[in-house]
């Protein structure tokens, strides 16, 4: 038998990622050993060291490039940029998804396996422990989101797809409140996902045929080379792009977004906005400048059609929402709309205000999310908009809070909004692609009018009987919104330092 | 006529396709998911094809891949729709409905 | 590569939709309209779509417990044929990797025999 030749591995590189997957290990045995009453005060801290320490070592490698483990993984700055950012959001979150204080008992239910309705159902409802098995699902799906924006083949991206997308499908039916809507949701998001990952993966296999390999750079050389049938490689690369426009929610495969935010928990919605955004187009990013730039002239007009839509169904549909939550998901999906924008100038530029935007839009979104769990009366959150009219007189301090997010969603200057959009319009019009700025620019007027309505409804009309109070956040929730509003601030008044860093950080390795 | 390996990819895309649209057109959730599945095993069947065509053996091993990825799904899958039929006694995507604009 | 060889696509796609338009406006034309409740149900060969009637075609839940553990668990095995079949050249490297596969695919086991999953009653 002839020896194999084994690939060099770089255990440091992959250390980030080895970490969470130890961790959610751990967390699992932690489930199956440790008493009930006690779970939680071993799941929280373990979760936090655990990405605490792959922060370390993704800052220990910063300036690396290389290829590792086969080339199946790349180890560049724009993956270290993003795992950064998805360990650092995923903190954020992971504050939220800890809180035990505003709801006793915390935001997810005691047990799933429980129908909905029965009487054991009904105790739980009262304040029983909620179940501590999101901590380990919510460490798996960070850990996936890592091996996602750095894998460098399809197959690595395709097996960290479903590593981060399975552990969500089953966090967002675990809602204490709401379980019907939250399972619906879990079954919406399940069933979608599921098709859309179908899709990539024949994507994987057309494009497998094309270029006979799946890493990366042999692709991108079957590209430039134009050898091989044009039709697989054009089938191949939009099914791949359905699969990861559908993480990304853009138009037309966003319908998912609006039912899963509203129904799954809050701090889990948080994370999906913030986190799996991140992961989704950091993976957009490597597949489009890596694998196929040399078809550059035949995606854009196609993916900047779907940008244009995307902006364009999310700043309408955002209009005629009456439930907090949806109009936050409907602004997620217009912001996705923008992030395509960036991606789509495909010069470094692209490539560095891309990285900005996923940052700065996943600050603000967390915080968004951590002051809609604070809104609440007796049956949990109040998400519906007419219940937030006259917050202003309730609670001035949260609801000027949640105004400076809503403005910085809308992109008013001194917010991170505002810079954020600045770069990825200014890069496509560095790109040459005035048409899509254009597009971005008008859309992004229209957006301004609901975040103005809610901003208006909460401090022009009266608090009436039905008003629910703001809670008074605990320390988590406390330290999440405080961080997620400082950097909206800061990267609104001083983005320098951030946009140097990824200026720096935004060279692919291939 | 000779069974050539591009009788395979039509066969294959034909399979992806069923799924495709039985996932459109079907209502109950386990036969939705059952069609996921028959593309997960169309996109199987394209790569190990394209194996053989193109002389790696880099398709089987993404096959081998998809099927412990495809039997997660199933497994993450079931747990949610039986936790939905528990409460109501129903498997069909029109009656969960709690959820539009 | 030249735009012409899309011409038997598109022509492709022109037919099926004219036929599918033909059909279906044919069909509404000519066709007799004789409605009744089984007509109006959705379609679905073999299986009842919803709901299921009270009691019926129900059996415990345990079973799908069962057969969803199996499903995973089994699947693994997957991964030890390749390894089996070049364990001579993986060597030491491969007999690490796969007890640390294995080892994995334990501590799920731990977490599902710890909390129940593998009792019947």
């Amino acid at each position: 038998m002839n020896d194999l030749k084994l690939p060099a591995i770089d255990y440091a590189a992959l250390a980030p990622m080895l970490i969470l997957f130890g961790v959610a290990c751990l967390g699992v045995l932690v489930e199956a050993a440790v008493p009930r009453a006690r779970r939680g005060l071993v799941q929280v801290p373990l979760g936090l060291l655990g990405l605490v320490a792959a922060l370390v070592f993704v800052i220990a490698e910063a300036g690396t490039r290389k290829r590792t483990a086969g080339e199946a993984i790349a180890i560049d700055g724009p993956a270290l940029f993003l795992q950064g950012a998805i360990i650092v959001l995923g903190v954020v979150a992971l504050l939220l998804i800890a809180e035990r204080s505003l709801e006793p008992g915390g935001p997810f239910v005691a047990q799933p396996a429980r129908p909905v309705g029965s009487e054991a159902d009904r105790s739980q409802a009262a304040g029983e422990g909620g179940a501590t098995e999101a901590y380990p699902l919510v460490m798996f799906a960070l850990a996936g989101m890592l091996l996602f924006v750095a894998a460098n083949d399809l197959l690595t991206m395709f097996v960290a797809l479903e590593v981060f997308s399975l552990p969500l499908y089953l966090l967002c039916a675990l809602a204490r409140r709401r379980r019907l809507l939250s399972q619906e949701a879990a079954l919406k998001y399940f069933l979608l996902g599921a098709y859309a990952s179908a899709f990539f993966l024949f994507g994987i296999a057309l494009i497998y045929g094309y270029a006979g390999a799946i890493t990366f750079s042999r692709i991108h050389q079957a590209v430039t080379a134009g050898t091989g049938s044009g039709v697989l490689l054009f089938a191949g690369l939009a099914l791949l792009a359905i699969g990861l426009l559908f993480k990304a929610a853009a138009a037309p495969f966003h319908v998912w977004t609006p039912d899963v935010y509203q129904g799954a928990p809050t701090p889990i919605t948080s994370l999906m906005a913030a986190c799996t955004k991140t992961a989704a187009f950091g993976a957009l990013l490597r597949v489009l400048y890596v694998g196929f730039p040399g078809a550059t002239w035949d995606f854009r007009p196609i993916i900047g059609v779907i940008a244009i839509l995307t902006m364009l169904v999310g700043a309408v549909l955002a209009v005629t929402q009456t439930d907090m939550k949806r109009l936050l998901a409907y602004s997620s999906i217009a912001n996705a709309g923008y992030l395509l924008v960036g991606v789509l100038a495909m010069t470094p530029e692209g490539v560095s205000s891309t990285l900005f935007y996923l940052v700065a839009y996943g600050f603000t979104v967390i915080a968004a999310f951590a002051v809609v769990t604070l809104v609440r009366d007796a049956d949990g959150e109040a998400t519906h908009l007419s219940r937030w009219a006259g917050l202003g007189r309730r609670s001035p301090l949260f609801a000027g809070v949640f105004t400076f997010l809503l403005l910085a969603f809308a992109g008013i200057p001194l917010t991170s909004g505002f810079t954020s959009k600045f770069a990825v319009f200014g890069a496509a019009f560095g790109g040459g692609q005035v048409w899509l700025v254009v597009a971005g620019v008008v859309t992004s007027m229209l957006l301004a009018f609901p975040y103005l309505r809610v901003v208006v409804m909460m401090w022009l009309s009266e608090p009436g009987e039905s008003t629910p109070s703001v809670s008074v956040p605990g320390a988590f929730t406390s330290a999440a919104l405080v961080i997620g509003v400082l950097v909206t601030l800061l990267l609104g008044v001083l983005p320098g330092p951030l946009l140097d860093l990824t200026t720096r950080a935004g060279d692919f390795v291939r | 006529m000779t069974l050539t390996p591009e009788w395979y990819l039509l066969l294959a895309a034909a399979l992806f396709t069923i799924g495709a649209v039985g996932v459109l057109i079907r209502r109950n959730a386990i036969v939705l998911f059952m069609c996921v599945e028959l593309m997960l095993n169309a996109a199987n069947l394209a790569l190990v094809t394209f194996s053989r065509i193109n002389g790696t053996l880099d398709g089987q091993i993404i096959a081998f891949f998809v099927m412990v990825v495809a039997a997660a799904e199933v497994v993450v899958g079931l747990a949610i729709i039986m936790s939905i039929f528990r409460t109501r006694r129903s498997a069909s995507v029109d009656d969960s409905n709690l959820l539009k604009y | 590569m030249s735009l012409s060889a899309y011409v038997p696509i598109i022509a492709l796609f022109a037919l099926a939709a004219a036929f599918a338009l033909f059909s279906v406006g044919v069909s509404q034309i000519v066709g007799p309209k004789r409605y009744n409740r089984a007509k109006l149900e959705a379609y679905e060969c073999g299986i009842e779509p919803s709901p299921q009637p009270v009691g019926g075609g129900r059996f415990p839940i345990k079973f799908y417990l069962t057969a969803m553990l199996f499903i995973i668990f089994d699947i693994e095995i997957i991964f030890l044929y390749p390894w089996a079949v070049t364990f001579d050249a993986l060597g030491l490297f491969g007999f690490v990797e796969m007890i640390l596969f294995i080892t994995t695919v334990f501590i799920a086991y731990a977490y599902v025999w710890r909390r129940g999953g593998l009792e019947w009653d």
